[in-house]
């Protein structure tokens, strides 16, 4: 390889461990074994491997942003290590959290350690409906007092709303409420299944209809509030006329480009997307060049379920999330969950 | 802290792009009035633009943070094409006082960078996000109108009695801190601006002072700032 690949972005699983066991968790080592049992490696490196690990991702592309990412990244003991090494690097960092450990000195100690945004969850106005789907009592207390500690100490913070069935009709009332707290953007995420979420499936994921009316709303919200409202798990757009909604913007599967979510995980495996268990190879044992101009991530970029051949749309779209379709039916040709649906509806 | 003029120069622009697009009031022309983060009509580059001196044409340029910012939020620009359009009328600009002996070639190499690195930040500050994509940010509060109607949105919230009133009232501590921001004068934003960038530097954020980068400039660089100041506050 001769240039060094271009990345908006590097996501850094720092860590497999978490304090919360949220229903919707697409973590790929997470989920009980179903029809579709996946192993995926289990374990972390010790901060001097970790570091050296970082060291040579940063040193094999052009990257200058990372997200560190879990699991619960606040869980590791030198994530202010990691934090500094990256910031004597030029490197901006993302911290995606729950928000639980993040008490006051954490939240100034990683403001000062150069986090330049926070993403946290809030999934409800409502406590009982955030802390049910995190399955931790205490969480939305927790998330609401991480957001304020934040802004009160200048650090950035985005929300993620991942529409499930159970909450989906919250949706107005928790944009309300992050905005109130300062949130700079929402992400609005319909649920998509995998690691735990999959155990959940039928309970969680929201019918087309239900989606359909969220972004009316979210439409309306975004206007009301002056707030960017962003849906980064693929909506199809032959399930849901997105062009109908102008204020929201619509993310697809990035794999393969320079806006693709490599990942990176606590033992150095690189993976396409964060959702998606396919192992590209192990970065100690490859270099990252070789990694992404692989086989089998052409195999990853090309591959989308033949009903969307004849498609118009099929380039941007690509089905959906094939990650999903991957873990949930054993194949990145599968046809995902939320589009499995479609036969029950019709535009 | 020890930079390279062209980082130096980056990190320049895009400070003056975040003072532009903040308190852009001193730099902006006289009408229409420009807020800051507030909806305002796009306005396009004039017709005659390019008939217009270079130093014009320059100005023009560094003044359409807010169109640029606007466009994105709207998403109007989401493969920023209006960037990359302003970067190459800017340099078109600065080749053009180059070949008139205003401006060295190397200065207006890192005149561009910097107006470059801003382009680019602006463009990603507010392109709309997806999961994990890098938002650059600074501290630069919403806009006035944004906050007073956070402020009311929190009243309604806090009145309906089902958040622990410590996050409730550190939540309107917060608020209160932003909008004390816009009561200042442009000289106490500025000071501010100049506290904060203090701090951050004590605190080991990749945000240099002025004051503790000019010691290292290169005569070059040097130039290339004062050239951008002079250009904005039309020395």
């Amino acid at each position: 390889m001769s240039a060094k690949p271009h990345l908006q972005s590097l996501i850094f699983e720092v860590t497999q461990r978490c304090n919360h066991t949220c229903l919707h968790c697409y973590n790929v080592w997470q989920g009980e074994p179903s029809s579709t049992p996946i192993y995926y490696p289990h374990g972390e490196l010790d901060t001097t491997q970790t570091l050296h690990l970082l060291a040579k991702a940063l040193e094999e592309t052009d990257c200058h942003h990372v997200t560190l990412t879990g699991g619960e990244p606040l869980l590791r003991a030198d994530l202010s290590i990691l934090l500094d090494f990256l910031r004597e690097r030029n490197v901006q960092s993302t911290i995606i959290s729950n928000g639980r450990l993040l008490n006051k000195q954490t939240a100034i100690s990683l403001i000062d350690h150069g986090v330049a945004l926070f993403e946290l969850p809030l999934l409800s106005h409502q406590r009982e409906i955030h802390d049910r789907l995190s399955a931790a009592p205490g969480a939305w207390d927790s998330v609401l007092a991480a957001m304020t500690r934040i802004r009160l100490h200048h650090g950035q913070v985005i929300t993620a709303f991942v529409a499930t069935r159970v909450n989906i009709g919250h949706l107005y009332e928790t944009i309300k409420l992050a905005f109130a707290f300062g949130a700079r953007a929402i992400m609005f995420n319909r649920f998509n299944p995998g690691g735990r979420g999959r155990t959940y499936l039928h309970e969680l994921l929201p019918s087309i209809e239900q989606v359909r009316e969220a972004l009316t709303v979210a439409e309306s919200a975004s206007v009301e509030f002056g707030i960017p409202i962003s849906c980064s798990i693929p909506i199809q757009p032959c399930l849901i006329d997105t062009s109908t909604f102008p204020h929201l913007g619509f993310g697809y599967c990035a794999a393969g480009s320079e806006r693709a979510y490599y990942t990176l995980d606590p033992l150095g495996n690189v993976r396409p997307c964060n959702h998606s268990t396919t192992i590209l190879g192990n970065l100690f044992e490859e270099s990252f060049g070789n990694l992404v101009s692989s086989e089998k991530l052409k195999g990853f970029v090309n591959a989308f379920p033949a009903k969307c051949k004849v498609c118009k749309q099929r380039a941007t779209c690509q089905g959906g999330c094939k990650a999903a379709g991957q873990v949930c039916y054993g194949s990145l040709d599968a046809i995902e969950p939320f589009l499995r649906q479609e036969q029950y509806v019709r535009l | 802290m020890s930079l390279t003029r062209r980082e130096f120069m980056k990190l320049f622009g895009v400070s003056v792009a975040s003072m532009l697009l903040t308190r852009c009031s001193g730099f902006a022309p006289a009408t229409p009035e420009q807020t800051c983060y507030a909806p305002i009509a796009p306005t396009d580059l004039p017709p005659t633009l390019s008939s217009t001196p270079a130093m014009e044409r320059l100005r023009l340029n560094w003044l359409r943070f807010g169109e640029l910012s606007q466009k994105t939020i709207a998403g109007e620009n989401s493969d920023n094409a209006l960037g990359q359009q302003m970067t190459a009328d800017h340099r078109a600009a600065l080749d053009e006082l180059v070949a008139l002996g205003e401006l060295s070639a190397s200065v207006a190499d890192l005149i561009q960078e910097s107006y470059g690195a801003a382009v680019y930040h602006v463009w990603r500050s507010n392109a709309p996000i997806t999961c994990y994509e890098p938002r650059i940010v600074d501290y630069a509060p919403s806009s006035a109108d944004v906050l007073v109607k956070q402020s009311e949105v929190l009243n309604q919230i806090a009145a309906q009695g089902t958040i622990d009133p410590a996050t409730l009232a550190g939540a309107q501590s917060a608020l209160e801190h932003d909008l004390a921001f816009y009561d200042l004068s442009d000289e106490e934003v500025k000071a501010l601006y100049d506290r904060l960038i203090r701090e951050s530097q004590v605190g080991g954020q990749p945000i240099p002072s002025f004051e503790a980068l000019e010691l290292e400039l290169t005569p070059e660089a040097k130039d290339a700032a004062h050239f951008i100041l002079d250009l904005l506050t039309g020395k």
